[in-house]
């Protein structure tokens, strides 16, 4: 009678305690600047390995339509944290979008020029006589001038058509284009899958553009009100970043298991490890992720003014747009 | 039913055709300029009227080189519509057969978002004029094959039978008296082809084009540059009023007999 007596007791504090409500994770939404490709990989990894539960968030990821639509989307505060080109982002910034960078991860930029390698077009001038395909004001069509006043080329070399983001990629996979302006890592791998072709892209950052590129955004406000959040957020980012950077495959496999249509696991990996490179520029060599240095943005800021056709008085305080406070100290 | 009209000058003014939508436009812009007062909205989520009304006044030469692209395409898109849509409609109308093959495809045809199919005409037809005119034409051929064929069923088939007894061949009674009949249902699915056709050409140079009012519509959503992002929407919008009008204008010559033509009369002493 008394065993029985015990046992029941304990069972009833044990369901007690397991009744009492447990400390609930901070729902946050993250928008991505595009959809789904291997740069995004270090973000589904550190969901999928929990590094994110580990902080207390319970992330959700969602596929953007462009990194103008996601700054928009951030600063309505239709989504909590973007993942954008922090020049795009700085665009709606200086027009008075309530939106800052917590973390600038692509310290060197990720634009390119690209075609199928076997066209050959290897170096500036091997594009004089071809057919370039662009999408209209989206982030490297807004460099690309740079780009040709620091090759030496001018617009009527070459032959310019334009269309949306499938547009380019369907005229250089079908012949209609040599080349199309994108991300390293973006159109070349999604080219690979498509026709099983190498692609070679001339990199912009190769002929003197330097600019920070993909980064973290998030609503001011939201910021001030939840800066514990934003900290924690960034702490596992980074963490998820390293860890990634550690395992290439395995976060290129985290995309696909979120996502089963989001590509093919050797492209998406090779698109990750291309990716890798740009985190750090040699300043920044030895630190952790996201830890931009006041040159480089004062620089990007900068080229932005002078070819992006940002409003000048950005230059005067590039410190509005980012912020290194919320990210985690030292080593973890 | 006669009306006696008010000999006074301001209600005489108020009665012109185009003072009342006008007005009421007028109307339209003050509640836009207050709503965005009223609860702060921030201007890179909407505009100012005042920036708009900037950008229309400083940059309408530009616009207006711009426009010529969208509406060529868009009118090209439209007679196409026109051509291909009424003569099917008369074959689905005429032949229970064609009906019962053609009819349910062109309705399950009409659910494929044609956005998402845009890209492959750029890649089937390059990136020119065609693929555009090929949109407009596909989002502005379903309204008038429906309208028609509506049209051509609803001929009183008592007045053919006459035509046919009076020994009419069978053209000449198409011509007498199945076609007028049909016309007025024919035009009121024009007008809401011309409309859809601006809307397709659009897509089709968001899709792949140097050139056109979506171009710009294109370029200003990725520069953050909502007033002229407006501009480039008033003027779409202005190029479907005004080819709704030539249409609804050629309607009248065409049909003046129409039930829906007729205007108040005044009868004076």
């Amino acid at each position: 009678m008394k065993r029985w007596m015990a046992a029941l007791a304990s069972a009833l504090v044990l369901t007690a305690f397991a009744a009492l409500p447990a400390r609930a994770a901070d729902k946050v939404v993250l928008m991505l600047n595009w959809y789904v490709y291997g740069e995004h990989a270090p973000l589904y990894y550190g969901k999928a390995k929990g590094i994110y539960a580990a902080e207390g968030i319970d992330l959700e990821i969602q596929e953007g339509r462009g990194s103008a639509a996601t700054t928009q989307a951030v600063a309505a505060k239709t989504a909590n944290f973007g993942y954008v080109d922090v020049p795009t982002m700085m665009r709606a910034a200086i027009k008075g979008a309530p939106v800052i960078a917590t973390g600038v991860l692509l310290q060197t930029s990720p634009m390119s020029v690209m075609g199928l390698a076997e066209k050959n077009i290897r170096k500036p001038e091997d594009i004089k006589g071809k057919t370039v395909a662009i999408t209209p004001a989206d982030s490297m069509t807004q460099i690309w001038p740079l780009f040709l006043k620091k090759t030496g080329l001018k617009e009527s070399d070459f032959t310019t058509v334009a269309g949306d983001g499938q547009t380019k990629l369907n005229a250089v996979i079908n012949g209609q284009a040599d080349l199309l302006l994108g991300y390293v890592m973006d159109q070349s791998m999604k080219i690979k899958d498509a026709i099983g072709k190498e692609v070679y892209p001339i990199k912009f950052a190769d002929y003197g553009i330097n600019m920070v590129s993909s980064g973290i955004v998030a609503n001011t406000e939201y910021v001030k009100a939840n800066a514990d959040v934003v900290k924690r957020f960034m702490t596992a980012t980074t963490k998820a970043v390293e860890a990634a950077e550690k395992d290439p495959k395995g976060a290129a496999q985290s995309i696909l298991d979120a996502n089963p249509k989001g590509g093919k696991i050797d492209t998406l990996t090779q698109g990750f490890e291309l990716t890798i490179p740009l985190y750090r520029t040699t300043e920044t060599k030895a630190k952790r992720p996201f830890q931009v240095t006041d040159q480089n943005m004062a620089d990007s800021v900068n080229l932005m003014v002078e070819y992006g056709g940002l409003d000048a008085k950005a230059k005067e305080n590039p410190k509005a747009f980012y912020t290194n406070e919320y990210l985690p100290k030292g080593g973890s | 039913m006669a009306e006696l009209q008010s000999r006074g000058g301001v209600s005489k003014a108020l009665n012109a055709a185009w003072v009342r939508p006008f007005l009421f436009l007028i109307f339209i812009v003050v509640a836009w300029d207050l709503s965005i007062r009223l609860f702060k909205i921030p201007p890179y989520q909407i505009p100012a009227p005042a920036d708009v009304v900037a950008v229309l006044w400083q940059d309408w030469p530009e616009l207006l080189r711009q426009s010529w692209p969208t509406t060529y395409a868009t009118i090209c898109g439209f007679l196409l519509s026109a051509a291909f849509g009424i003569p099917v409609a008369m074959l689905i109308a005429g032949s229970r057969t064609v009906e019962s093959y053609v009819y349910p495809l062109l309705v399950f045809s009409q659910s494929v978002p044609k956005i998402a199919i845009a890209p492959l005409f750029v890649v089937w037809f390059g990136f020119g004029i065609f693929p555009k005119v090929i949109s407009a034409f596909l989002l502005g051929f379903f309204p008038v094959v429906v309208s028609a064929v509506q049209g051509f069923k609803s001929v009183d088939p008592d007045m053919v039978d006459l035509a046919r007894a009076m020994q009419g061949s069978r053209f000449h009674v198409f011509r007498a008296v199945n076609l007028p009949h049909a016309m007025p249902a024919i035009f009121s699915g024009l007008k809401v082809s011309v409309t859809l056709a601006v809307v397709g050409a659009v897509v089709g140079e968001f899709v792949g084009s140097n050139s056109g009012i979506g171009y710009v519509l294109q370029r200003s959503i990725g520069t953050f540059d909502l007033p002229t992002m407006f501009a480039a929407l008033v003027i779409l919008a202005l190029l479907g009023v005004v080819l709704f009008w030539i249409v609804d204008r050629i309607e009248r010559l065409v049909v003046p007999w129409h039930v829906s033509q007729r205007e108040d009369i005044i009868l004076t002493a």
